[in-house]
């Protein structure tokens, strides 16, 4: 993760000083964003640039949901599956997308084309069901607009 | 419209959200008049504004905002809560999304009342267009002089930072999202210390929600009087209310307090769609307890008003639920997503979710006994005040608030092992 | 001083002090997992929650700050209802593994089902499984199904330890205490007292691992020799009214386990693993014999055959153990302190690899009575002056090629050692646990230490044997 640390130092400057721990959410989701996961290494060398203790950032990769320690699929396929999405047949879908990308949520194909997971609320639920492709919101989804999207997803 | 609209003002463009649009709406007058105001002042006119928190607790904001001690010697933080993970809400979004300049103005003359040099947003890890959307007005900002050693060019600095979560709901509480912000994981805190006392690195912190704070700029501009006209007399001013489940014109409104519930869900949101009739609602966010359609009758849509009801304002997520909806269900769905976010620290929750969620599984699967239901009771009441934050609460009052008024859908469930209505959570459609 | 008031009593409470403190210090009992008196409060086991007079609810006792005027109840009926509640939760998916558990005897978990709920499971749920054995380092097994993520051992490597060695990953009922990654907890010299931390047995260690249950054993008030700090520790070994007649005999004298005896004036709760290693060096091969020049003889005649070689040395000189305690010094400098030409021993030194000093416990100084032998004896170093005749070594760590040539060797030691068969006297004696004694630690604070042991049949305490060897005619000149 050393490449990134100049544009950690200029994130430094709008922080109060000795607020190097407060960088670790940041500095996280930098390092997967570039690496596509959060690798062993990143952590040992991220508790020495901020000065934590390595355990602390161990945690909070185990702890938030977004984090990985692993790679995934290139695209991750993500169904809410709260109340106003359910109430609007999320479960269909994703019966639907588990049939079709041809794994259970929680899996990646064999290919490395697709990870499927099922999440909670993602503050969508007026365009219910949602299902969140990598970064991106695709609301008021349908079998027949989900299939669409899924073609698009080389 | 549901009411006088004081924050959707304006019609959402390709650039409603930009600067320059900001600006040609009086965008920023309001801090070159809070620069003129001594902090005290401003503080005391948020207060007479009877301003009330919009993130779920209805607190008083001027009320939290006193509690810092100003010049003690000490840097305070201002954190505005965008982390909106209460399932059924979607409302601050439409801030960060169409207004994020009304959100930093605020902010900024928050931060001139509460004397804090250095404030954050914290935003839900899943918010990628409203984060991209806030960021860039961040950068607008700075460059236009509003953030930075000499904010409008005078003697007040101010730095924000936008810091993104990452898939904990309870990083929504305040406390837990303070411990976010600080680097680690989402652990909410025990009281005491105040967060306005001990907050952010043990710094006197204030968090707001990010309607709450979107609307200090206005009070500053208009004056508390005037904005006390908004609403009623317990709840001043509007709320954004994301309405979703089973209604026609789902989305953000902003409803004016004291607006009448039943004219809002079924004039300006449609009513049920496919010619259903409405079962009950969910008024704010999974964690308040179900109203049915007689109850919402004649309630107006205020702090009083559901609480003489027995519900809450809540998050203003509001959910429709059609008759033909199977809530046992329908509990299920939010009884796993209250297992799945528990942080793990305190024993009540930590387990008792765990227990809910297994039991409920075990019902639905068509495996339930009857004592099931007194178990839920009770695991809600074990949840009761007896957390360090409220999140055990919230699913006790959900679980409670669906055994009250449907327990017979429970009972059937169990003694027939499957749902009365179908095990339907959709939409139903009639001919 | 703030006044409260318990269950109707008036206390009076320290300032800074929660209702905890205020209760536990006088005499009210309050159950707690997590609070613990040298760790930051946590508040999360919530067991500790006492009602507020008036009030229908609980609140944690641990978190609570006195008040002036304060009304507090530790034991009403709502108490008691939430203690119940909240052991059911704890236990909700504990596994009954007391049978098989070392805590069992000695579990605070256990002691609270007992005293607070004695009910069974209002759940009919199979229980969560998880880990149960899961290596934390080649001292400290941790089984995830017994935890009940109180923190204590986080909180100890974050705070006290500073080794940042442990964390809980993941979250929810899926909340696991982990080490890091990089093993430091392998590392941590203070890494077992996780072990005394743990209310339940989720944290044991590997050595004592299902060696014996705790009733079955005794503690005894000892002071750990590992270095000068001189940590107050607790030997524990069998009780005498279940000592093994069967099965091996050696199990009745030996040392179950090392844990510490909470001081306040030396080492608080804590002491370092070397301390909780103790066994490996107490029971190391004893000598047992008393022998002339390797020969071995009785003790009788191996007293009288020293007291000749004292009577006649011209320039005697000794080597004074490090390891002797306050009255067996005293008893060498009263029997032979004016005859002999006495130095200071550092009996041990610091192994290849071990922690020589830190900020918490460990002192340099690896014996445990340089302080009382040096008031006695001074700091000189060991010089053997032009024409020394007779060299008494008492103790270890003496390289004997610095013997000067042509002088006589008394040699007093615990251990088996080749050099016991090189000297002209060689007298076994006894150890720390095998008689009571004081040390006096590094800043002066004096320990007392007492038996635990019976010594070997020919095996002396030093202390009567320098009174023994000193010739009849007194101290010369």
């Amino acid at each position: 993760m050393k490449h990134l640390i100049p544009e950690f130092e200029q994130w430094k400057k709008r922080f109060p000083p000795g607020f190097d721990s407060a960088m670790v959410m940041l500095c996280v989701r930098r390092i997967q964003d570039d690496r596509g996961f959060v690798a062993d290494s990143d952590v040992g060398d991220l508790a020495a640039y901020l000065g934590v203790p390595r355990i602390q950032i161990e945690e909070v990769l185990s702890y938030y949901t977004q984090f990985r320690r692993k790679p995934i699929g290139r695209w991750h396929v993500q169904t809410c599956r709260n109340v106003s999405c359910s109430m609007r047949s999320a479960e269909k879908l994703i019966d639907h997308l588990a049939k079709k990308i041809g794994v259970a949520p929680g899996n990646t194909t064999a290919d490395g084309r697709f990870t499927l997971s099922t999440v909670e609320c993602l503050g969508s639920c007026g365009t219910a069901p949602v299902v969140m492709v990598n970064d991106t919101y695709h609301e008021n989804m349908s079998i027949e607009k989900l299939d669409e999207l899924l073609e698009g997803l080389k | 419209m549901p009411g006088r609209q004081l924050i959707m003002t304006f019609p959402v463009t390709a650039t409603s959200h930009t600067l320059a649009d900001y600006l040609a709406r009086g965008g920023y007058g309001a801090l070159a008049k809070a620069l003129t105001m001594a902090p005290p002042d401003i503080t005391k006119e948020v207060t007479a504004s009877g301003l009330l928190g919009h993130g779920g607790a209805a607190f008083p904001v001027g009320r939290k905002w006193g509690v810092v001690r100003l010049n003690d010697n000490q840097p305070h933080f201002l954190c505005a809560n965008a982390d909106e993970g209460e399932p059924g809400t979607f409302k601050d979004r439409w801030i960060l999304e169409h207004a994020p300049h009304l959100l930093l103005e605020s902010m900024l003359i928050t931060c001139r009342a509460l004397q804090v040099r250095n404030c954050f947003v914290y935003i839900r890890g899943e918010f990628d267009l409203p984060y991209r959307r806030l960021a860039a007005a961040v950068e607008e900002a700075y460059a236009a002089g509003y953030f930075g050693e000499r904010v409008l060019g005078q003697d007040f600095a101010c730095d924000i930072v936008v810091v993104r979560g990452a898939g904990s709901y309870v990083c929504g509480e305040a406390s837990g999202l303070l411990s976010s912000v600080e680097g680690k994981r989402g652990y909410p805190r025990n009281r005491p210390p105040r967060l306005t006392v001990k907050g952010l690195f043990q710094m006197p912190t204030v968090v707001n929600n990010v309607e709450t704070l979107s609307n200090v700029a206005g009070i500053i501009t208009m004056g508390a009087d005037e904005f006390k006209k908004v609403g009623v007399a317990k709840s001043p001013g509007t709320q954004l209310v994301s309405i979703s489940g089973h209604v026609s014109r789902p989305g953000v409104y902003e409803v004016e307090y004291g607006y009448p519930l039943k004219k809002f869900l079924f004039d300006d949101c449609g009513g049920i769609p496919g010619g259903g009739s409405l079962k009950c609602i969910i008024p704010g966010g999974i964690s308040t307890k179900v109203l049915t359609a007689a109850e919402i009758e004649s309630l107006t849509y205020d702090k009083t008003s559901l609480e003489a009801a027995g519900s809450q304002l809540g998050s203003g997520g509001m959910i429709a639920i059609a008759e033909g909806t199977c809530m046992v269900r329908l509990l299920q769905v939010m009884l796993r997503f209250y297992h799945h976010e528990s942080c793990g620290q305190c024993t009540p929750c930590r387990e008792g979710m765990g227990w809910m969620h297994r039991i409920i599984d075990r019902i639905v699967d068509g495996k339930g006994v009857p004592e099931d239901i007194e178990r839920l009771y009770a695991i809600s009441k074990l949840n009761d005040g007896t957390t360090i934050c409220g999140m055990g609460d919230a699913a006790g009052y959900a679980t409670v608030g669906i055994l009250n008024k449907y327990r017979d859908e429970f009972e059937y469930f169990i003694e027939h092992k499957h749902s009365k209505l179908g095990g339907n959570l959709e939409v139903p459609v009639h001919a | 001083m703030p006044e409260i008031f318990i269950n109707g009593q008036p206390v009076q409470a320290q300032a800074d002090e929660t209702v905890l403190q205020a209760a536990l210090r006088n005499g009210f009992y309050i159950p707690y997992f997590c609070w613990h008196k040298s760790l930051s409060i946590h508040g999360n086991c919530r067991i500790c929650g006492v009602q507020p007079e008036g009030k229908n609810w609980v609140e944690i006792a641990c978190n609570m700050p006195v008040a002036e005027g304060m009304r507090v109840l530790t034991d009403s009926d709502i108490v008691r209802e939430h203690r119940k509640a909240t052991l059911q939760f704890i236990t909700l998916n504990h596994p009954v593994d007391c049978g098989i558990c070392d805590k069992a005897g000695e579990c605070t978990l256990q002691d609270y089902h007992f005293e607070y709920n004695g009910e069974r499971s209002i759940s009919i749920e199979p229980k969560v499984t998880s880990t149960k054995y899961v290596e934390l380092s080649s001292r400290i097994v941790l089984d995830n199904e017994r935890c009940i993520l109180c923190t204590r051992c986080v909180r100890f490597t974050r705070e006290i330890s500073k080794s940042n060695a442990l964390g809980v990953k993941h979250r929810g009922d899926e909340s696991l205490v982990r080490p890091s990654d990089d093993g430091a907890f392998e590392t941590d010299v203070y890494s077992d007292n996780v072990v005394d931390l743990c209310p339940v047995g989720a944290l044991l260690s590997r050595s004592f691992l299902q060696k014996a249950r705790v009733w079955y054993l005794k503690p005894t008030p000892s002071v750990c020799p590992g270095c000068a700090r001189g940590c107050s520790i607790d030997v524990w070994h069998r009780k005498d009214e279940w000592k093994l007649r069967a099965l091996d005999a050696k199990q009745n004298t030996s040392v179950a386990r090392v844990t510490p005896r909470d001081n306040p004036a030396v080492n608080g709760p804590w002491i370092c693993n070397k301390g909780r290693d103790l066994a490996q060096v107490f029971e190391r091969a004893r000598a047992e014999l008393p022998m002339l020049k390797g020969k071995p003889s009785d003790l009788a005649a191996a007293v009288e055959a020293a007291r000749r070689l004292v009577a006649a040395a011209k320039k005697p000189a000794a080597l004074v153990s490090s390891w002797g305690s306050n009255e067996e010094l005293a008893a060498f400098a009263a029997a032979l302190g004016g005859r002999f030409a006495t130095f200071v021993k550092a009996d041990h030194v610091a192994a290849p690899g071990e922690t020589v000093e830190d900020d918490l416990l460990v002192r340099a100084d690896k014996n445990p009575n340089t302080t009382a032998a040096r008031a006695l004896f001074g700091d000189a170093p060991v010089r053997f002056a032009e024409g020394t005749d007779l060299v008494l070594v008492w103790g270890e760590g003496f390289d004997f090629a610095a013997l000067p040539r042509g002088a006589k060797l008394i040699f007093l030691n615990s251990y088996l050692q080749p050099e016991n068969g090189h000297a002209d006297v060689f007298l076994p004696v006894s150890i720390q646990t095998e008689r009571s004694g004081r040390y006096t630690n590094f800043a002066g604070v004096v320990s007392a230490f007492e038996a635990c042991f019976p010594k070997g049949a020919a095996v002396a305490d030093a202390e009567a044997l320098f009174a023994l060897i000193a010739p009849a005619t007194g101290p010369r000149g």
